[in-house]
């Protein structure tokens, strides 16, 4: 992908169906063996989680000052990728809404590889009010 | 590979896992991008959430429950017709014990065969609820 000067996320500005980042990238040995590794899982086939394809693609357009929490993430699992190929990743903003007056940011991001294999459908669901959340956690502070 | 006869309320194989600093930064170092945040910055952590510590990925728990619906599926199943979907409800931390567990709930017929739902949860060692959700695959 062509470098771009980033955006400052503003949530408000934020649209549904907004693309986000395309790109690219070679899945190694190396990298499938270091998530395997960090999960203790020999046989995990899915190392694209741990890129976080969603948040690179979100990270490639915007500066995002805010951070976020991880509400949840859903992931759709449709073929395993195979190290030595390329992976081809497109991303996009595939919701945004209010619950408890708090603000959720739904980033998606599709991965293909070179045979044109679909890989991976990987969602996360992020709430932009990240202090709110530590205050939950530690209520004293 | 799991047959269609699945039975409702039938137990996944549960699956511990051990979560340090080494592995939460292991799983962020395979990123392809290079970028501080609050699983492998302290202070980043503090001043975003409060904390004193980084927290775990959300995605640890998702590569977890994964793996207990893969080996009740097998991989050929769950690796092109599986799904994982969480809520993450408290922080994982270094230090915690994070076991995934799950029973059958319910199937229904789709195009491609019988979609089973599996609801699946992640408890820390102090029995604390840490994720939700359910899993799918079709047989």
């Amino acid at each position: 992908m062509a470098e771009q000067p980033l955006k400052i996320l503003d949530y408000d500005k934020l649209e549904i169906g907004e693309e986000l980042g395309s790109y690219e990238y070679v899945l190694t040995q190396e990298m499938l063996d270091n998530y395997r590794q960090s999960i203790d899982d020999p046989d995990a086939a899915f190392p694209t989680l741990a890129v976080k394809h969603d948040g690179t693609a979100l990270n490639m357009v915007y500066n995002d000052t805010t951070g976020g929490v991880n509400a949840g993430n859903e992931v759709e699992f449709f073929n395993p990728p195979a190290p030595g190929k390329k992976i081809f990743v497109k991303g996009r903003i595939a919701d945004k809404y209010l619950r408890r007056d708090k603000p959720y940011l739904v980033i998606e991001a599709t991965a293909v590889d070179e045979d044109g294999n679909l890989l991976e459908r990987l969602k996360t669901y992020q709430m932009k009010k990240p202090d709110e959340v530590g205050k939950k956690w530690h209520p004293q502070a | 590979m799991a047959s269609t006869s699945i039975e409702i309320g039938a137990e996944i194989p549960s699956v511990t896992k051990s979560v340090t600093t080494a592995s939460i930064l292991q799983f962020e170092s395979c990123a392809i991008i290079d970028r501080e945040n609050i699983h492998n910055n302290e202070e980043l952590a503090k001043e975003r959430l409060g904390t004193t510590y980084t927290l775990a990925s959300g995605r640890m728990s998702i590569a977890f429950a994964s793996e207990s619906m893969r080996k009740f599926f097998g991989s050929d199943v769950f690796h092109h017709t599986g799904s994982v979907n969480l809520k993450f409800l408290r922080p994982v931390k270094n230090g915690d014990t994070v076991t995934v567990t799950g029973k059958v709930t319910s199937q229904r017929q789709v195009d491609q065969g019988t979609e089973i739902v599996v609801e699946l949860e992640c408890h820390n060692q102090k029995q604390d609820r840490t994720a939700a959700g359910i899993g799918t695959a079709i047989v």
